[in-house]
């Protein structure tokens, strides 16, 4: 006996499942997976060593990043004028796993924890601006270990100060700073370290015991430890930060996908929630817009509108330039220097992933 | 080829156009007979007591010599997969179980359903058991169409994952049955008996997966790709292979419990391919367990002997593309430009099946024949000379596209086609001087 199916394909339910599965790859936008190398020319990190975690992006645009697995690899990319190449600058010894890259003025910090503890490494400056369409040389360059953060404790984030010359990061229980050219390590003091840091108009915020943030006062160097409370929400997995718009707001996401602005002086405000959750990498463009994956396994893109506290699901990430791939995680993200974000897929044999927003239809006023 | 070499539709026919393509004419032209010279009669065999069936991705010999083939239902919602077996006595099918009901996870569940066994019959030699996971594609009952990334997050309904299940064909008897892969479906599968381990490729995510039949738990070694391969083998040392989306070798070695990639690529046309795509279609053993013959999934696939035990990474030797020269400005449809169903025989040749269709340019036939065709085709390992046998005939549908291959221990060849509806199988008898009893063994241990 043949089966039928139970449904009318007629019905208005049927025809809006259909569409839905019709858009279900970035519905907005556009993506490009982007291999770890110069394509067609040199070979991509190895496969099982190319897990993106770690990303920031310097004054010129060029951006750096860290990854995990089998080895941590460090790079330097970018992707404007006759460029477009990720450069692996070299692996880092005993490494497996970076959690933060802190772009200073002159030099690239990153954070890498393995088998030697929690370790900071130094990226030289490295000039992508070449034609890399037609000829191009560059010398190999080489990490310089700075040594361990904080004695047998891994380090959990890092970032730079405004002026991006100094480091403040966070081990499992220590916040420390560190001079971005000296490479000299204080440690400041004691703290919660879960989570990411995000950088407040005063200072650092991180998460703290209990549904808390600690501050760390930049002016003074003072820790203040159960600050600000988290608003009502689930706050057991670690906290993730963008920052953005015109008041260098944070914006922070609970277990449950609640998104939440944050302002020093105004507190928190709750402006949306993504239909999945956990709330992984996201970032503030200019105009913004937050964007971001969310959930487990197989992670969907988002996009807050952070004046109307709309969320709307973009999809599954595939691309279909350059390398013709899906993505299902990512591990960090920073927006580019036109307003592009950049994704780190932390998957095996990841890619950095070039997001172009949809252009919103500007409307003018009529005179 | 450049238009200077073109050949007209009697050579292409007469010498074949794999042979065109790979030039291997002057080999080929030696040998080539025209099909019906050597007596390979075919027989199909519908599913006609499944009726819903529309696909047959799998088809292997099992521990007891004889032929099982999936039956499948992807098409249609709630459809459930039925596992059949050639019965020789009656010249018939056996229709042995529901998988859907014997993993309770029936059709009618409202997820996607246990439509489909894909490449994923893996025999076990010392206790008869026939090892068969399940893949995914087949909507819910009440609903037209299914995407395993959509509804990912959807308990409703998301598959449950692929179901495992241990036949023992000695006494026809489900021993047990456990959830392979959970929510996504198994693409193929591999079992090493020698270590009571079972490999598999899951789908969408393309993670590698390792189950311990004796613990009965799984592994996920993590992700190679974005395109599932289709095939994954062993080799002597019990390393697995496999591919990855850009068409390059990737090796599961046990003792360093890590996938790596090879550095060079699969055989693939490169005068417009970049190796995008070249992933394993199907991989036949050879007997002596040196080598393995395998065809690609990719439009102008190509047929390909690897050497798995030689050298740091394999020697991979192009024998050539299995189908017709084509218009290459133009996506051929995946369903036409198809090879499958290698397997050895007990004459010690390759046998498998390409497709041949009708082309204005390249395969010019007049209108009496069918525009699409499936090929046997016989390919002598020690010359690399092929022949082809015979063309699978179906009543009234196609016969071009051909899954998987087998011999049975009768020493006949079988092969599971995919797009009739009701789908089914293809029994091609050997001649008498060309086949021998057991002809199944030293058994091929993947789907």
């Amino acid at each position: 006996m043949e089966t039928k199916g139970r449904f009318d394909p007629n019905s208005p339910a049927i025809k809006a499942y259909e569409n839905e599965l019709a858009h279900q790859f970035v519905r907005e936008g556009t993506m490009v997976a982007f291999p770890t190398c110069l394509p067609g020319m040199t070979t991509p990190i190895t496969h099982d060593e190319c897990r993106i975690t770690a990303l920031d992006i310097d004054s010129e645009g060029h951006i750096y990043g860290g990854t995990s697995g089998r080895r941590a690899h460090l790079f330097a990319s970018a992707f404007h004028d006759l460029t477009g190449v990720v450069l692996d600058v070299g692996v880092v010894p005993d490494g497996t796993n970076s959690v933060a890259v802190c772009c200073g003025k002159s030099r690239t910090l990153a954070f890498v924890n393995g088998a030697r503890g929690g370790r900071a490494i130094a990226i030289p400056e490295i000039d992508l601006a070449q034609d890399w369409i037609q000829e191009w040389g560059l010398a190999p360059q080489v990490l310089q270990d700075l040594g361990e953060c904080v004695s047998k404790e891994p380090v959990v984030h890092a970032i730079c100060d405004a002026s991006r010359s100094t480091v403040i990061g966070v081990t499992t229980g220590h916040l420390f700073t560190m001079g971005i050219e000296s490479g000299k390590v204080s440690v400041i003091g004691e703290v919660s370290g879960r989570g990411h840091l995000g950088m407040g108009s005063s200072g650092i915020f991180g998460q703290d015991d209990g549904a808390r943030l600690w501050h760390f006062d930049l002016a003074s160097g003072k820790i203040r430890r159960a600050a600000v409370d988290l608003p009502k929400g689930e706050w057991n997995a670690g906290l993730r930060w963008a920052r953005g718009g015109d008041t260098g707001e944070l914006l922070t996401a609970d277990d449950a996908g609640r998104i939440f602005s944050f302002d020093e002086n105004q507190g928190f405000r709750l402006l949306g929630r993504a239909h999945l959750a956990p709330v992984g990498p996201m970032v503030m463009i200019p105009d913004g817009r937050l964007f971001g994956f969310c959930g487990n396994e197989m992670a969907n893109l988002f996009c807050c509108d952070t004046v109307s506290g709309s969320v709307s699901n973009l999809g599954v990430a595939a691309s279909v330039f350059e390398h013709r791939r899906y993505a299902y995680q990512f591990g960090d993200a920073v927006v580019g220097s036109q307003g592009e974000i950049v994704f780190g897929e932390d998957d095996n044999d990841g890619h950095l992933w070039l997001y172009f927003p949809k252009i919103n239809r500007v409307t003018r006023a009529t005179t | 080829m450049s238009p200077g070499q073109e050949i007209d539709r009697r050579t292409f026919m007469k010498i074949g156009s794999t042979a065109v393509a790979a030039n291997l004419v002057p080999a080929l032209e030696a040998e080539a007979k025209s099909p019906g010279e050597t007596p390979y009669p075919v027989k199909w065999y519908p599913f006609t007591h499944h009726p819903d069936s529309d696909t047959c991705w799998s088809l292997s010999v099992g521990p007891d010599g004889r032929i099982y083939a999936a039956a499948c239902a992807e098409s249609v919602p709630g459809g459930v997969v039925k596992p059949v077996r050639y019965n020789e006595d009656r010249d018939d099918l056996d229709y042995l179980f529901d998988l859907a009901e014997m993993v309770d996870d029936p059709g009618t569940s409202g997820r996607a359903s246990q439509c489909k066994i894909h490449y994923s019959f893996a025999p076990s030699m010392h206790d008869g058991v026939l090892y068969m996971a399940t893949h995914l594609s087949g909507p819910p009952i009440d609903l037209p169409r299914y995407s395993p990334w959509y509804s990912w997050h959807d308990a409703k309904r998301c598959f449950r994952g692929s179901a495992l299940l241990a036949f023992d064909t000695r006494n026809d008897r489900v021993l047990w049955w456990d959830t392979l892969i959970p929510k996504e479906g198994c693409r193929c599968l591999v079992h090493d008996e020698e270590r009571g381990l079972l490999y598999a490729m899951s789908y969408p995510r393309d993670h590698f997966i390792i189950y311990d039949l004796h613990t009965r738990k799984r592994r996920d070694i993590g992700r190679i790709s974005s395109i599932n391969p289709q095939a994954l083998f062993l080799d002597k040392r019990h390393r697995v292979w496999t591919s990855s989306d850009y068409g390059r070798l990737v090796r599961y070695t046990p003792e360093t419990d890590r996938l790596e990639i090879s550095p060079g690529l699969l055989a693939h046309d490169a005068n417009y391919q970049t190796g995008w795509h070249s992933v394993f279609y199907d991989v036949a053993p050879s007997p002596d367990r040196e080598c393995v013959y395998a065809s690609t999934w990719c439009p102008n696939p190509h047929l390909m002997r690897i050497w798995p035990n030689e050298g740091e990474w394999p020697r991979v030797e192009d024998l050539g593309p299995a189908t017709q020269a084509r218009d290459t400005t133009f996506p051929i449809d995946m369903f036409t430009d198809h090879c499958g169903g290698l397997t050895f025989a007990g004459d010690g040749k390759l046998y498998y099946v390409a497709s041949r269709w009708r082309d204005p340019k390249y395969n010019p036939t007049p209108g009496t024949g069918k525009e699409l065709q499936g090929v046997v085709w016989r390919l002598d390992p020690r010359t690399l000379e092929r022949q082809e046998v015979a063309q699978l005939k179906h009543p009234t549908g196609v016969a071009n596209y051909v899954s998987r291959g087998a011999v049975d221990h009768n020493g006949d060849l079988f092969f599971g086609h995919v797009g009739n509806h009701p789908s089914g199988i293809f029994k091609v008898s050997m001649p008498a001087e060309r086949k021998r009893k057991n002809a199944h063994l030293p058994i091929r241990m993947w789907g």
